[in-house]
């Protein structure tokens, strides 16, 4: 790895090895040949070595997509947090988005929503380039989102109750009873009904998280993104935060997109998973194809082994 | 090597102007925002005006008594002393407290008491995420927590300004009485000097301070960034930026008074 760095690094005219190429003299890329539609990423020039395992496999997963990544770079001053990213959410299925920390997981969710832009590239909600969006229109997207932040960003002002109303009150004529009543019962599911009135700093970090799913759950989203549900939760609370998950997704249908890196959560709720590093997407397919995949960085990483191609760096 | 040290002393430079350029887009966001409809910042403005009441007077009161009494009381009064002239202290007090010491020490207080709550309070926000969730919920950041804390100040501080200024002179009597003089021409020459002029310029230079503090407060506070340390970094960063903002302001503006109204530097 080292080596290669030196010499291709450095931009100079040697002609990178073209990853594809480089898994097919291992021995063949996975699921190559096996019948699913395949697209593959286009060549980026000298930066390659850093790709190896990047198949850009994408596998089919028979439905829309309802949020897609084209070619994606977004750089933070020198930091190049994605880079040329390829991703498509599909619809009606639980994606999961597993990543390293520190690899833009969060920088994802935020160009979906409109919060941040990307430098180049496009991001396209149900079929519409949030980027190209007018202040109205981005108001009136977001609509179709729920969003659970990473660590709930409950509003400091309020209390529990009022943080879960919020949307409601904002983006709904409902009265304060129907209120009171979707609210409790949001609440309820995830086990907070007795926290209502408490403010968000008298409660634990899985608790406001609790609260922000609750929160984003409320207005019964089209496409719900959770940041990182599981991290600081108990493996007990994981696994109820995992099942009601797929409960309200069966319940209510739509994109869900969660972010993790808890491979046991993976396991459980994902339909569809895409494996994030280095700003691209390592492969991306339904859950099953990814757990089979002959891709060593894949396999590394979904077992949570230490050997393998992703280091400490 | 070349390129790494042009880098070092040009990048921060590079980044100030770009950020200033920021504050100026911020500002006529700000000011577009306030004036269309809809008003949703009534309740927010109240707060925020009753908040910064609560967390400046105190420090306000002692700041300008001290300042009035200790800086151009004493000092100046020493040196009319010497000249048999310690009547004319009051005249000298309309151009020291009521044009340049009443709105610097308010603006120093405000900016450094609620300018600096204000990039706190925004900059934990941002941390949490709290503004980005806001804004995922259709609530403009813009309209419902910049614009209310850029009017509560611009009153705040026009308000403070005459209390200050009352109190300075409070601070000028208190010197007239540490050098035994009588106080009649204390007020009769700090009256014969001032004018109206003198007085609304005081106070249209402290809300402009008022509103650079807001924004550059707000700036600071919504673009924090890197943890708990990156809002202790906005808020220090803020108050320096208010100060140099502060004080190149109040250069222009004094300048331009006194060009404008001539009539004001005759000492009568
Ligand atoms: N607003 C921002 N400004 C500058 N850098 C940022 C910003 N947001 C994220 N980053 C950087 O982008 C990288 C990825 O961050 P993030 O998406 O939070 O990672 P994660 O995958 O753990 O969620 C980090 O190196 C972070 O420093
Ligand atoms: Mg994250």
């Amino acid at each position: 790895m080292e080596e290669r760095r030196g010499d291709g690094g450095a931009g100079g005219p040697d002609r990178p090895l073209d990853p594809r190429e480089w898994e097919e003299s291992r021995g063949g890329r996975p699921g190559a040949g096996a019948g699913p539609r395949m697209t593959a990423e286009p060549e980026r020039g000298a930066e390659d070595h850093e790709y190896h395992w990047h198949t850009g496999a994408k596998r089919e997963h028979g439905a829309e997509d309802a949020v897609e990544f084209i070619d994606v770079v977004k750089a933070f001053g020198r930091n190049r947090v994605l880079n040329g990213l390829n991703l498509g959410l599909p619809d009606g299925q639980i994606s999961m988005i597993l990543g390293p920390s520190g690899t833009g997981k969060s920088v994802c969710i935020k160009h979906m929503v409109g919060l941040l832009y990307p430098d180049e590239g496009d991001v396209l909600v149900h079929g519409q380039s949030v980027p190209a969006m007018a202040d109205d229109e981005l108001f009136e997207m977001r609509k179709k989102f729920g969003v659970l932040f990473q660590d709930g960003a409950l509003f400091g002002s309020m209390n529990v109750f009022d943080n879960v109303a919020f949307p409601l009150r904002q983006h709904t004529d409902k009265g304060e009873d129907e209120i009171r009543e979707i609210v409790m019962r949001r609440l309820t599911e995830v086990g907070l009904a007795a926290a209502a009135e408490k403010m968000p700093n008298e409660l634990s970090g899985g608790m406001r998280k609790r609260a922000g799913f609750a929160r984003a759950l409320v207005l019964d989203p089209g496409i719900v993104l959770f940041d990182e549900p599981d991290s600081g939760l108990d493996p007990v609370r994981t696994a109820l935060l995992c099942e009601l998950i797929q409960e309200v997704h069966e319940e209510n249908g739509g994109a869900y997109c969660v972010i993790t890196h808890d491979i046991m959560s993976a396991r459980r709720v994902a339909d569809y998973i895409a494996i994030l590093w280095k700003g691209r997407i390592v492969e991306s397919g339904p859950a099953r194809d990814l757990f089979n995949s002959d891709n060593q960085f894949v396999r590394q990483f979904l077992s949570g082994e230490a050997q393998g191609p992703l280091g400490m760096e | 090597m070349v390129q790494s040290a042009a880098d070092r002393v040009f990048l921060p430079t590079k980044n100030l102007l770009e950020q200033v350029g920021d504050m100026m887009i911020l500002t006529g966001k700000t000011l577009v925002s306030a004036l269309r409809p809809p008003y949703p910042y009534g309740t927010e403005f109240v707060q925020q005006f009753l908040f910064m009441l609560r967390l400046c007077w105190l420090p306000l009161t002692i700041s300008t008594i001290a300042f009035g009494y200790g800086a151009p009381g004493l000092q100046a009064g020493n040196f009319l002393v010497l000249f048999g002239a310690i009547d004319r202290l009051g005249g000298f007090f309309v151009l020291a407290s009521i044009r340049e010491f009443a709105p610097f020490v308010t603006a120093i207080i405000l900016a450094g008491v609620g300018g600096t709550a204000i990039t706190a309070d925004l900059g934990a926000r941002k941390i949490r995420e709290e503004l980005d969730a806001l804004q995922v919920l259709g609530v403009d950041p813009i309209k419902n927590l910049v614009v209310p804390r850029f009017l509560a100040l611009m009153v705040v501080t026009g308000l403070f300004n005459i209390y200050a200024l009352i109190f300075g002179i409070f601070g000028g009597v208190l010197a007239t009485l540490t050098f035994d003089a009588p106080l009649g021409p204390f007020f009769a020459t700090l009256l014969n000097n001032a004018s109206t002029t003198d007085l609304w310029g005081s106070v249209v230079k402290t809300t402009l301070f008022g509103a650079i503090i807001a924004i550059v407060s707000c700036y600071k506070g919504m673009t924090a960034s890197g943890g708990a340390e990156g809002v202790g970094r906005a808020v220090n960063q803020g108050v320096v930026i208010e100060f140099l903002g502060i004080f190149a302001f109040n250069y222009v503006f004094t300048q331009t008074l006194l060009a404008t109204h001539p009539e004001i530097s005759v000492i009568k």
